[in-house]
């Protein structure tokens, strides 16, 4: 009830909510805090997007209750959307009906009944020892949606990443400074801080994905089911059947899983250990990361908390 | 019954759960698809999931990194105050807030540079708190610097001259804006329109004198008066007040152009203001419009009214008009008042005299030249001093059949939630939150505001009257705003009456009521009419209708697609 008074503190505007599709978000490396007790705090991603606040939707993935170090309940868990994955948590400063509301869920998902999800959430983000950056949500308001609202986030969430697309391929003739950006039709005046520093952070990206991801997410929203299905992901498959990889990757596939079956005592094992271990028999950290990542899209390892992996058995 | 299609991905899941049959399987991937747009590749991971729930994930060990700062040494002497300052340090971190900027030539060693200088002010993030002011100097002006921002400046230096301190911004400093500013900084010299002039700061405008009239201004503590001279500028993108505190000559017509002109708000409504430092020449441009053609501009729009504007021609229609008497020092006097509007808004008008204004004619629509606006609580109201300020017109400029009692124009939310207050407007935006106090609701019975707890701040304890409103915040992307649905909007919006809301929410409970508006309402496009009251905490609208719309996430995401040209 008082929340809104506790937040108005001094200049406390809030801050707008971006659609996002979890690609971008996940994508980002990028924070920005201002150093003012009452600062807003910004992951910015690659497309330019300065995000404070999101409106994110999709499969109720996982969620599990964590008990904390002080005592305190934290709930983790996964939201997909035809991208990838959002990971948020749910911890004892959430509202009473966030909590709520989580353990409905949780009751869910225990019993195999899928749910879609929309959330109203604050960015957060974290940095490993080693630099890896996460990004994570804080959802401030959820709900159970249907199909159909599901289908109209799509489009919203299509939508604001096209512009922002947009608005990135427009910059690229410019320089990278505030004022040739803000001269620039092309660029919406909300993307021009966000793309300036994005640009002068993440140097060249690669529009692909995000197209792909557009496309396959347009696909859904139009009903088109069998447009959006992608064929069968081999990986599952030669994971249970053992080696038929023809990748040059595969060694360094087949390293880390070996890792992480060696060292993984029932909790996983993290990030760092199994980057150092990979790197000792002779793969490059940049490397093992990116293979991290992609075991992990293609569901042979997974990520029970943040920073920690096992196998998928 | 599904036809084979996830015949692989059957395959796939039963590699992993040798033990479920192919039925159940299918049957899962069918839901997810069809009551949940999940396609089998996103689906699939849940479904093993779910098969396997027995095999439970071990817990994790508590904790986690936290978030390591990384700071790199260095040989800078961050400070949170100035006087922490002695007059040689230099490679200084300090944030500040900048109060004021210009720009000024200076010869520097036989070369012509551009330097920016003003004041500064530590403490920035403290509402009131002490707070000290120094002198700076940019000297390889940075484009970051603008009054009203607040920066942190990393390797600037201390200049002490004749016992006072400044601040040296050099070649090498870094500038990091923190807050923005209100203005951009423009080159001295270069003029800018008046309709985009900022709130504040100092700038350069060419414009032709409108008006012209001295006047005095008396210090409050009665040692005098101050002679200045009041007058409207124009160019072609609008027109604005200044007030001259040195001579000015200028007549009416004249077209001139000023640098260093200070801008002040009063109220809502910018002002120039020409001092000592203010450059005032003429200027020479054969096509620039002439005052006739300039002050045309004048006519606002109920729209375009501002608290504190001065001088206003208008064209409103009055729907509403009553006299009012009150008594003040025992003398009763009057005062008519009553709502006016036109195609882009409502407001409210007031006059201190009578009108030649029928009120058994109403609609009325009339020309009201030089008047004046104020704001009550954040709607504008026009004041008519003299009645021949007023024109009655025999017909309104627009169309007829407009019933300005009910009409709305549409507006968008960022410019509802940055421009002035409004009446009579509708906006379109996403719910971003229902909060938890949507509902019933006690309100004070002598001034109804809302209790809290059975009190009101200035009324106490009091039964209250109950009373049904929903708070929502709606965003656009770009802004947000609260939004206030009043009862009947709010049972109109629910399609609930108030005895059926009130049994629900007895039945299921407060939690459990705003949880199914959040499932209604949450991320989806509503739609709402009534008015707006903005002011530095952001921005309210106050609707008594609202409505959920209903899209049609196929045939846009086919729009989108053909818009996007990308297949």
């Amino acid at each position: 009830m008082g929340g809104e008074l506790m937040q108005a503190g001094p200049r406390a505007k809030r801050q707008p909510a971006w659609h996002m599709l979890a690609s971008e978000f996940r994508d980002a490396t990028l924070n920005e805090k201002g150093s003012g007790e009452f600062d807003p705090s910004f992951v910015i991603t690659k497309l330019g997007a300065k995000v404070n606040r999101v409106i994110v939707a999709g499969l109720l993935e996982r969620l599990e209750v964590r008990e904390t170090a002080n005592g305190s309940t934290l709930y983790q868990g996964q939201l997909r959307d035809p991208s990838g994955q959002h990971y948020f948590s749910v911890g004892d400063y959430a509202s009473e009906a966030m909590r709520e509301l989580t353990t409905t869920l949780i009751a869910r998902i225990e019993v195999g009944e899928p749910e879609l999800v929309l959330m109203v959430a604050k960015a957060r983000w974290y940095q490993t020892e080693e630099g890896a950056v996460y990004t994570s949500l804080r959802p401030e308001e959820a709900c159970i949606i249907d199909g159909k609202t599901y289908a109209n986030w799509i489009t919203r969430a299509c939508q604001g990443t096209i512009e922002r697309m947009n608005a990135f391929s427009a910059s690229l003739d410019l320089e990278p400074t505030e004022q040739a950006y803000s001269a620039s039709e092309s660029i919406p005046a909300n993307l021009v801080e966000g793309l300036v520093t994005s640009r002068n952070h993440y140097g060249e990206i690669d529009l692909e994905q995000y197209k792909l991801n557009i496309m396959q997410a347009l696909d859904i929203a139009e009903g088109k089911m069998s447009s959006a299905t992608k064929p069968v992901p081999v990986a599952i498959v030669s994971a249970s059947e053992e080696g038929d990889d023809t990748a040059e990757g595969s060694d360094l596939e087949e390293c880390i899983l070996s890792l992480i079956r060696q060292l993984d005592q029932g909790d996983g094992v993290d990030f760092e250990a199994v980057l150092s271990n990979a790197n000792a028999r002779g793969f490059s950290r940049p490397d093992s990361e990116a293979m991290l990542d992609e075991l992990s899209e293609k569901g042979i390892v997974h990520e029970p908390k943040f920073g920690w992996f096992k196998i998928v058995e | 019954m599904s036809d084979g299609q996830f015949d692989s991905y059957i395959e796939a899941v039963k590699k992993e759960c040798p033990d479920a049959d192919s039925e159940t399987i299918a049957a899962a991937f069918l839901k997810y698809q069809d009551d949940f747009k999940i396609p089998p590749q996103d689906s699939m991971r849940s479904i093993i999931r779910s098969l396997n729930s027995s095999k439970s994930v071990p817990s994790a060990r508590s904790g986690g990194s936290s978030s390591s700062s990384s700071s790199q040494p260095k040989a800078t002497k961050k400070v949170e105050r100035l006087n922490e300052l002695k007059a040689d340090d230099k490679e200084i971190e300090i944030e500040v807030e900048i109060i004021s900027h210009n720009m000024r030539e200076q010869t520097i060693r036989g070369e012509q540079k551009q330097i920016a200088f003003g004041l500064l002010e530590d403490n920035p993030w403290a509402e009131n708190g002490d707070k000290n002011r120094w002198d700076y100097k940019d000297w390889a002006p940075s484009p970051n610097l603008a009054p009203g921002s607040i920066v942190r400046l990393e390797g600037v230096s201390v200049n002490e001259y004749q016992g006072k301190m400044s601040l040296n911004i050099n070649q090498s400093s870094r500038v990091v804006v923190i807050r923005e500013g209100t203005r951009t900084v423009v080159a001295p010299g270069e003029a800018q329109d008046i309709a985009s002039l900022p709130t504040d700061g100092y700038v350069c405008v060419v414009g032709r004198v409108l008006s012209s009239r001295e006047d005095q201004i008396h210090k409050k503590d009665g040692s005098g008066s101050i002679d200045i001279v009041r007058g409207r500028l124009a160019d072609e993108s609008g027109i604005i007040g200044f007030l001259s505190w040195e001579p000015f000559g200028h007549e009416v017509g004249t077209l001139i152009k000023i640098d260093g002109a200070q801008i002040r708000t009063f109220r809502d409504t910018p002002e120039l203001n020409f001092g000592r430092t203010t450059k005032v020449e003429l200027f020479h441009d054969k096509n620039f419009s002439d005052a006739e053609t300039l002050s045309k501009q004048t006519v606002l729009t109920v729209s375009e009214l501002r608290d504190g504007a001065r001088d206003v021609d208008t064209v409103v229609q009055i729907t509403e008009w009553s006299k009012r008497t009150f008594t003040k020092d025992g003398v009763e006097k009057y005062l008519w008042s009553g709502a006016i509007a036109d195609p882009t808004g409502r407001c409210r008008m007031s006059a201190w005299e009578d009108l030649p204004i029928d009120v058994d004619s109403l609609p009325l629509t009339v020309r009201l030249k030089g008047v004046r606006v104020r704001a009550w609580q954040g709607i504008p109201d026009i004041t008519v001093d003299t009645a021949d300020q007023v024109e009655i017109l025999d017909e309104s400029p627009w169309d007829d059949d407009i019933d300005f009692s009910t009409h709305t124009v549409e507006v968008g939310l960022n410019e509802l939630a940055t421009g002035a207050s409004r009446v009579g407007v509708t906006t379109e935006a996403i719910v971003v939150s229902v909060r938890e106090d949507s509902g019933f609701i006690q309100r004070c019975t002598e001034c109804r505001r809302v209790l809290r707890d059975g009190h009101c701040a200035t009324h106490d304890a009091n039964d209250g009257e109950a009373d049904v409103r929903m708070r929502l915040v709606i965003d656009d992307g770009l802004a947000s705003m609260s939004l206030l649905i009043n009862k009947e909007g709010s049972l109109g919006l629910l399609a609930m009456t108030e005895e059926e809301l009130s049994s629900e929410i007895n039945s299921n409970g407060q939690l459990d009521f705003v949880q199914t508006l959040r499932s209604k309402m949450l991320g989806r496009n509503i739609r709402a009419s009534g008015r707006t009251i903005v002011d530095e905490q952001g921005g309210m609208m106050l609707a008594d209708s609202a409505e959920i719309i209903e899209e049609d996430a196929e045939m846009k995401a086919t729009e989108i697609r053909a818009q996007w040209g990308v297949n």
